[in-house]
């Protein structure tokens, strides 16, 4: 994790929009090749969006190329209400710069069928080559997008409640009329924000302050969702003075002297350059024992151990098994011995529940139900030669992941 | 994998974005941006059609800071650029000098206006009435400023404030077959009730109304009328007036305060060139400008009429016009009364005034009737009086320019169609810039820190015409 300590909010604020800047005019975004950006609402990146807005017309950047997702949007409200989050883009942000609507993707809260709205958008942001940098406010509860505490750390979009808390605090842009604010807001997940190649996060003012030493000081928690940031290959956190206040003297300290031994040196703290201007890739989590897959050139949204119990679920996508219902999870999770033989199609679920080691047929691994049926119990008394099976394992995905 | 980055459309969709400037927005100037579109002629919801309908704009227009108005609305004006809307000399010419006049008064920001028809005789009200009705259906922006129909300032006035009006011509209205005889029943007729295909000299012409009964500016050509209610049953027609919408302005009149009183009740909404041609403000008899002075009753909305000030710095003293400004802020319409000798030379000037040879003597701003040393209208522009204002009371910018725009938009029952930037009013703009205003660092610049502001662009329906 990089992690800048400013001045102020403006400095803060600054050093983010310099650094997207540079990001999108190093990656040198095409139609055919994108930088597809993560944008949050509230008043945190208010200042960044501002110095985007001034640097477009100042001609150091162009947004031409430029695909955004939105992180959430309230439920039920009108897209021109004035506080709906498509209104607070549009204000502060897509009305004053280069950007094409047809490239900008914000949840629908109006949709017929939300769910199916989730699913889709989750769907468009594989679509676009998966997020290249995520940029995000930081919660007083250390809350990222709508996932307020509790939220599951391998959520992805979905509907949320919101808390009773968030709805009294909302009520003074609604005339202070609690039947007016929404109560329910489409968000993205955190497993969501994870997947994207860089996430960056912004915390200003002594108000954070909190949240940003649970994020920063202690371990990966569900009740300071933003924590699960540390799991992140590719995280920056930005913050003022004023959000310090809790952390430890040393901790500000060495982030601080790694700044300032990096500047010195000339050595920016950026991405590696193949990170920077690689070709979009799908990531997929990776769910391992072993944490064989992500490098620093191939960086991959990593669900370790600490995250393996449940990948997100709520919303399958891509998935080719028929149905994946959620009993037949529970089933395999209380016995893991029946797993081989149910686990024939591909489903989300197919993997060890426990990390103990078990007698295996490959066979039952491909998925074939051709070969199924020959895959007998006893591996040793199998006679297929490999060679016979070996054209249809081409054709099989991996099926280690969520998405398979 | 298909591109996900669309081509921006390469279809000419006629939206220009207005940029980097200040917008007039109520009493306040705002950093903001404007969508218009020139397929509409309107102000559109950029919102809405960045969302909704993926649209870019085919220009955008960085207008460097400046201010952004809606286009001036003139309620007073008697002609310009030699040609005077009470003329029956030339009636062959007189749809092609009203285009011409329109375009040329376009450029001075005036992008709507009601042309003025000073005490004539029937006969030529008759004939230049369907000419200046409004004419706004049609949507061209090279037709240039728009009629949003007639202002007959006359007949009906009183004699002994006749100004420079006729006296001989005066008339006095008892019932309402008098107006219908003197203006034609077809000009007092809102276009619903009225002949769509009327046999009148306008049909052929380009620049006369169109009329259409959809259209919320299309009405009878007459707008307004200005008259003394004091005189005759005029009080007492007021109410059959204002249901043809056709509005009532009180001027050059005797009426005493009750008077005028009773004709705000009655429905008057206007008071036409305030201070001229109408009895002094007396401090037991306040007169016409003492319905300024009415405080609304507890729970009833404000009833105080409108009200015209001419303030070329001739026809009011500069401490006139901030009194009746701070009397009824909200009510106040800057006018020019302008002549059609405004934009020409000084020197002596034929003038149809109901019968008779008579001439006017202008010079420099200042326009006397020939031999009388009345003064005869004027010949400033609309842009000047925002000026003068601003100089003679330390107004805002927003607050001047109210006064030309939200304020007689209001007056005429087209707000939100006019004066407004808002979404779905029509897209008459003018971008203006500052000179001498000390905040901006150009103090010197007006000459004795005067405070000027000038008209740098005009658009018309979202067109640019200046």
């Amino acid at each position: 994790m990089r992690f800048f300590i400013r001045d102020d909010a403006p400095a803060a604020s600054a050093h983010v929009a310099s650094y997207i800047v540079e990001r999108i005019n190093h990656f040198g975004p095409t139609p055919a090749h994108p930088f597809v950006l993560g944008l949050p609402t509230g008043s945190t990146p208010l200042g960044v969006y501002k110095i985007l807005a001034d640097k477009y017309k100042a001609g150091e950047v162009s947004f031409e190329n430029v695909v955004t997702f939105n992180m959430d949007e309230y439920i039920g409200i009108p897209r021109d209400h004035p506080e709906s989050y498509h209104t607070f883009m549009w204000k502060h942000f897509f009305s004053h710069v280069n950007i094409h609507p047809s490239n900008v993707h914000i949840l629908d809260g109006n949709a017929p069928n939300l769910e199916a709205e989730c699913v889709e958008y989750e769907a468009k942001i594989q679509a676009a080559g998966g997020i290249d940098l995520f940029l995000a406010g930081m919660g007083e509860d250390g809350h990222i997008a709508f996932n307020e505490p509790g939220s599951s750390l391998a959520s992805r979009t979905r509907v949320k409640t919101l808390a009773y808390g968030t709805i009294l605090a909302n009520s003074r842009f609604f005339d202070d009329d609690l039947d007016q604010v929404p109560k329910m807001a489409l968000t993205v997940g955190v497993q969501t924000v994870l997947e994207a190649r860089e996430v960056v996060v912004l915390a200003l003012g002594a108000r954070k302050a909190l949240a940003l030493q649970r994020c920063i000081e202690q371990g990966v928690n569900h009740m300071w969702t933003l924590s699960a940031l540390q799991l992140h290959p590719h995280s920056m956190i930005v913050c003022d003075e004023d959000a310090t206040l809790e952390l430890q003297v040393k901790t500000v300290k060495y982030f601080k002297d790694i700044d300032q031994v990096a500047r010195a040196e000339g050595f920016e703290q950026i991405l590696p350059s193949k990170v920077r201007t690689g070709p979009s890739k799908v990531p997929t989590t990776i769910i391992t024992d072993e944490f064989p897959a992500p490098t620093i050139l191939s960086p991959q949204p990593t669900t370790s151990r600490l995250l393996r119990a449940t990948p997100a679920t709520e919303y399958p996508l891509r998935s080719r098994s028929p149905s994946p219902d959620a009993s037949s999870a529970r089933h395999l999770l209380a016995t893991p011995e029946t797993e081989y033989t149910q686990n024939t199609e591909y489903s989300m679920y197919s993997r060890a529940s426990t990390p103990d080691l078990m007698p295996d047929s490959m066979a039952s691994r491909i998925g074939d139900p051709a070969l199924l049926r020959r895959a007998t119990p006893n591996p040793d008394s199998q006679r297929l030669t490999p060679r016979a099976v070996s054209p249809n394992l081409s054709a099989v995905p991996r099926t280690n992941g969520i998405k398979v | 994998m298909p591109s996900v980055v669309r081509s921006a459309s390469p279809r000419h969709n006629g939206i220009t974005k207005f940029t980097n400037c200040r917008l007039l927005r109520g009493e306040e100037l705002v950093w903001d941006d404007v969508w218009v579109s020139s397929a509409t002629g309107k102000v559109i919801r950029s919102q809405t059609a960045f969302y909704d309908e993926f649209i870019m704009p085919d220009e955008v227009v960085d207008l460097g800071g400046r201010i952004l108005s809606p286009g001036f609305i003139e309620c007073q004006l008697n002609g310009a650029y030699g040609f005077n809307f009470s003329t029956d000399n030339d009636m062959p010419q007189y749809g092609k000098q009203l285009r011409d006049l329109n375009k040329k008064l376009v450029q001075t920001g005036v992008t709507s206006y009601i042309p003025t028809v000073t005490s004539q005789s029937r006969s030529l009200y008759k004939k230049v009435l369907p000419y200046l009705g409004p004419s706004g259906a049609s949507r061209r922006p090279q037709d240039g400023a728009e009629s949003l129909g007639a202002h007959v300032e006359g007949p009906f006035l009183n004699p002994t404030k006749n100004g420079v009006h006729n006296p001989a011509i005066l008339r006095v209205a008892e019932s309402f077959s008098d107006l219908e005889e003197m203006y034609g029943a077809a000009n007092l007729t809102p276009a619903s009730e009225f002949d769509p295909a009327p046999s009148s000299p306008s049909s052929s012409s380009s620049s006369v109304r169109s009329r259409s009964s959809s259209d919320p500016l299309s009405s009878a050509p007459i707008k307004m009328i200005t008259a003394a209610p004091e005189l005759g049953a005029m009080t007492s027609l007021i109410p059959a007036l204002t249901a043809r919408g056709i509005l009532v302005s009180i001027g050059h009149s005797e009426a005493t305060y009750e008077e005028a009183s009773t004709a705000v009740t009655a429905g008057a909404t206007m008071i036409t060139h305030l201070f001229n041609a109408m009895r002094p403000l007396h401090h037991r008899n306040p007169g016409i400008f003492g319905v300024l002075g009415v405080a609304p009753a507890p729970n009833d909305q404000d009833k105080r009429p409108y009200f015209g000030l001419i303030a070329d710095g001739i026809h009011l003293h500069p401490a006139t016009v901030k009194i009746a400004w701070h009397a009824h802020p909200a009510g106040m319409i800057l006018v020019t009364d302008a002549m059609h000798m405004v934009g020409l030379p000084d020197g002596r000037y034929p003038w149809t005034n109901g019968e008779g040879e008579h001439y006017i003597v202008k010079k420099g701003n200042v326009l006397e009737l020939e031999g009388t040393g009345i003064i005869a209208g004027s010949s400033t522009t609309l842009i000047e009086c925002v000026s003068n204002f601003l100089n003679y009371t330390g107004a805002t910018i927003p607050q001047a320019l109210r006064a030309v725009t939200a304020t007689p938009a209001a007056m005429l029952g087209v707000d939100g169609v006019k004066g407004c930037l808002d979404a779905g009013a029509d897209a008459d703009l003018v971008v203006l810039s500052e000179l001498g205003f000390p905040e901006k660092g150009s103090e010197r610049e007006g000459g004795d820190g005067r405070r000027e502001l000038v008209v740098d662009e005009v658009w018309k329906f979202g067109v640019r015409v200046f």
